[in-house]
């Protein structure tokens, strides 16, 4: 008893003061940028990247990333010949529309459909949901086909370091408790049932936040037998995270920018 | 040598039936036999020459003019020697003989054989789905090249049938996919009579991606981006033995600093994902502080993580042919101290723990795995060696520089909770012991023997020591620098099994204490 008292004591505060302040991100590796002005249009990193998340417009003498399906591996960083493409550290990426993570606009039109999420709850309805939610939010997490990266990911905000709690915000075993659902993965076909009766299950209203690129596009799974293509082709989504996995600070920001408590 | 040896003792015994052998990649013995010899075959190299059955694949190699072929994959882990048996299938009738009688563990690969390939095998027991759920239609086989990766049959309405357990008294409870805590999804259907547990029936495949579909026709590059996304945290394990793979079709040996950077990032993933269980042990048994001691080093491994390579999941580290950057250059005497930092504090807290005894009286004699039962199932990781299974893929199969490093695999016998929890946590000592043994003897140099090109339909394995045990990946590569076929065996896939032996009889408030102590990767097992 003594030593764990002591251990107590040891350590008193590890937490750190993110969201209140920023974090040091200077290690952070955070989302590539390509700069057109820079690229030669060679086309390399377009036709290597993992997870084809590059667009590059030729006639245009344009190119960008679509950061819903980026994993971020740096790899167009690392081929680039120009040095056109650089890795940042930013991290806090998270949107309310796919829009507006994607370069190129030629591919959002037929996506069009999944922002207009928004517009079905008249404006001045949101704005009272997210001050009933404001301070208090019980999130459900469901993983419909991660790798599990994103979950530990997840797993992290309950830890000493951020401690998700101090901030109004705790996990609840089910969804009829939710407020929230905090999805991951690619909704695998096996998965869409159970993902759609949980949202079902959560009581109006409610949000639904996509958690990496897994969520936010099928990310380096897009396209096989057994995925889809976002979890927005079952639920609609109000805020999509980018990141592969996106670090626990970049998931607060998330559901913070959910909530409309970012500044 | 040893695997001339071999080849001699099986031509004595079975010279007829065998029709090719050639050895590859210095420790792979490749033999191709005749169909119907089989079960002669396998049992003798299972019973006489006692070596486990650790994989079993089959492979459509219609374009090569072979038709489809059976992959029997078993280790000598003593020698450090795979002998791989190749069968070839009669495409007219699509048949393979079963093992599962003889060989226990081949039961679950012959099952995902059939549901992958549509190859049924002949004489199994309990020949049910286990890759996909009822409602899967008929007549479908993803790894057949003739189907589409993007072709989406449409579901029947069919459920998948459980196992049923009869009796006065026995009843069952269903439990997922979605579970209470911020896990993977899973079906377990658990069959109780009052508060032991009878059987367990674990219906997973929930999180079932078509990686190894996926793969197929891609280039090498990308798809050891998408090995590195197998199972979270088992990232630079998986992408580990992809690299070794290729690395080994082309014939490359990486730089020496290469090889014990990947040391450092290896046990540095095992030392944070065992960290984790730990905490998850006692989250499970509401033992707060410890959990959160637990979650605190865990932490500062991360913190580790970051500081290396700026990524918490060892993402873009590995390269074919080496690693990314030099990313331990300058950061040695921090890293050191971290590694310090994390080893008293956890001597403290195990101290602390071990000293608990409500705690200790609820891991001992909990969810035990008997060992006879592990070994049958094939068991690995820190599962089996908690049941008296020693065996370590960087001991009997050394990679990188393991072979010149100091360590101890732990030895415990009675394989329950309490066992496997001490299996991690001696096992935690000796990753941070390796990780400062090889930075101590890192020598100087590059970290990167760029691979371009490879030659087309040549194979081989990649084994490496996952924090979760043995996982191996097999890789035969295809026209212009694109893998034909990759198969992944991840440790998640033999310790399910185990796992569902070692929670019956126990009470069902145990079962996530059991669970969590596994902490098998679902997504590792699905793909
Ligand atoms: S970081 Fe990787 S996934 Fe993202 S755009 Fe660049 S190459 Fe593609
Ligand atoms: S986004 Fe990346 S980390 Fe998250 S589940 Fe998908 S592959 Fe895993």
């Amino acid at each position: 008893m003594f030593n764990t008292i002591k251990k107590i004591i040891k350590y008193p505060r590890l937490t750190q003061d993110y969201p209140y302040k920023s974090i040091d991100s200077s290690l952070f590796l955070g989302r590539t940028e390509i700069n057109p002005a820079e690229c030669n249009m060679c086309g390399e990193c377009v036709s290597r990247c993992p997870s084809q998340a590059i667009v590059m417009d030729k006639t245009s003498n344009n190119i960008g990333i679509n950061y819903d399906e980026c994993v971020f591996c740096t790899l167009c960083e690392e081929i680039c010949p120009t040095g056109a493409a650089k890795t940042t550290n930013r991290f806090e990426l998270a949107e309310k529309g796919k829009s507006m993570l994607r370069s190129n606009t030629l591919i959002i039109d037929e996506n069009n459909m999944t922002d207009a999420s928004h517009e079905i709850i008249c404006s001045q309805l949101e704005v009272n949901i997210k001050k009933i939610f404001g301070r208090s939010l019980y999130i459900r997490e469901v993983d419909s086909g991660s790798c599990n990266g994103c979950d530990y990911e997840i797993n992290g905000l309950n830890n000493p370091f951020n401690d998700i709690e101090r901030l109004g915000i705790s996990f609840v075993a089910s969804p009829r408790h939710a407020d929230m659902l905090l999805v991951t993965g690619t909704a695998t076909r096996n998965m869409q049932l159970a993902l759609a009766k949980t949202y079902n299950a959560t009581p109006d209203p409610k949000l639904v936040v996509a958690v990496g690129a897994c969520a936010c596009s099928g990310g380096i799974f897009r396209d096989t037998y057994a995925t889809s293509n976002g979890i927005d082709s079952i639920v609609p989504v109000d805020v999509y995270i980018p990141g592969c996995p996106p670090r626990p600070q970049a998931i607060i920001y998330g559901i913070l920018k959910a909530l409309d408590r970012t500044k | 040598m040893i695997v001339d040896q071999l080849l001699i003792k099986l031509t004595e015994v079975f010279a007829q039936d065998i029709y090719t052998a050639g050895a590859e990649n210095a420790n792979e013995l490749y033999l191709e036999v005749n169909p119907e010899k089989i079960l002669e075959i396998s049992s003798y190299i299972h019973l006489e020459l006692g070596y486990p059955l650790i994989l079993m694949f089959a492979n459509d190699e219609q374009s090569l003019k072979t038709g489809y072929a059976i992959y029997y994959v078993f280790a000598d882990r003593t020698e450090g020697l795979l002998l791989i048996i190749k069968t070839l299938v009669d495409s007219g009738k699509m048949e393979i003989l079963s093992l599962s009688k003889n060989i226990p563990s081949a039961s679950l690969y012959e099952r995902e054989i059939n549901d992958l390939f549509g190859i049924v095998p002949v004489g199994h027991p309990e020949a049910k789905r286990l890759v996909f759920h009822g409602n899967w239609p008929d007549g479908e086989y993803p790894l057949r090249k003739e189907f589409d990766v993007r072709h989406k049959p449409v579901f029947a309405k069919k459920e998948t049938d459980f196992t049923k357990v009869g009796g006065e008294g026995v009843f069952e409870v269903p439990v997922g996919p979605v579970h209470a805590g911020i896990i993977e999804p899973g079906h377990f259907r658990f069959s109780v009579a009052g508060e032991p547990i009878i059987n367990l029936e674990a219906q997973l495949y929930y999180v079932h991606k078509g990686i190894e579909k996926l793969c197929e026709g891609q280039s090498i590059e990308r798809c050891l981006y998408v090995s590195e996304r197998i199972s979270g945290d088992e990232t630079f394990a998986n992408s580990l033995a992809y690299c070794q793979a290729i690395e080994k079709i082309a014939r490359v040996r990486i730089p020496d600093r290469a090889q014990h950077t990947r040391v450092v990032f290896a046990e540095l993933e095992r030392l944070t994902s065992h960290l984790g269980d730990l905490a998850g042990i006692c989250l499970d048994a509401a033992y707060g502080f410890a959990t959160f001691q637990f979650r605190m080093m865990r932490g500062w491994a991360y913190g580790a993580a970051d500081e290396l390579c700026g990524m918490r999941f060892l993402r873009s580290v590995n390269k074919l042919g080496g690693v990314r950057k030099d990313f331990a250059a300058g950061k040695e005497a921090k890293l050191r101290e971290q590694l310090q930092k994390i080893r008293s504090e956890l001597e403290d807290t195990v101290n602390i723990i071990k000293a608990n005894s409500l705690f200790i009286d609820r891991v001992e004699n909990t969810g035990i795995l008997e060992t006879k039962i592990a070994s049958d199932l094939n068991a690995v990781g820190p599962g089996g060696r908690a049941s008296g299974l020693r065996f370590d893929v960087r001991k009997s199969f050394p990679y990188e520089v393991y072979n010149q490093l100091e360590f101890n695999i732990p030895e415990h016998h009675n394989g329950d909770i309490n066992c496997r929890m001490n299996t991690k946590i001696e096992e935690c000592f000796e990753s941070i012991s390796l990780m400062l043994q090889a930075l101590e003897t890192m020598p100087d140099g590059n970290v990167l023997e760029a691979i371009n090109s490879v030659e087309p339909y040549r194979f081989a394995f990649g084994l490496t020591e996952a924090p979760r045990g043995e996982n191996i990946h097999w890789v035969m590569t295809g026209e212009n620098n694109t893998i034909y076929r990759y198969k992944i065996r991840t440790p998640s896939f033999c310790n399910w099994p185990a796992l569902c032996h070692a929670v019956k009889g126990n009470i069902v408030p145990d079962f996530p204490l059991i669970n969590k102590s596994f902490n098998l990767s679902y997504a590792g097992n699905d793909l």
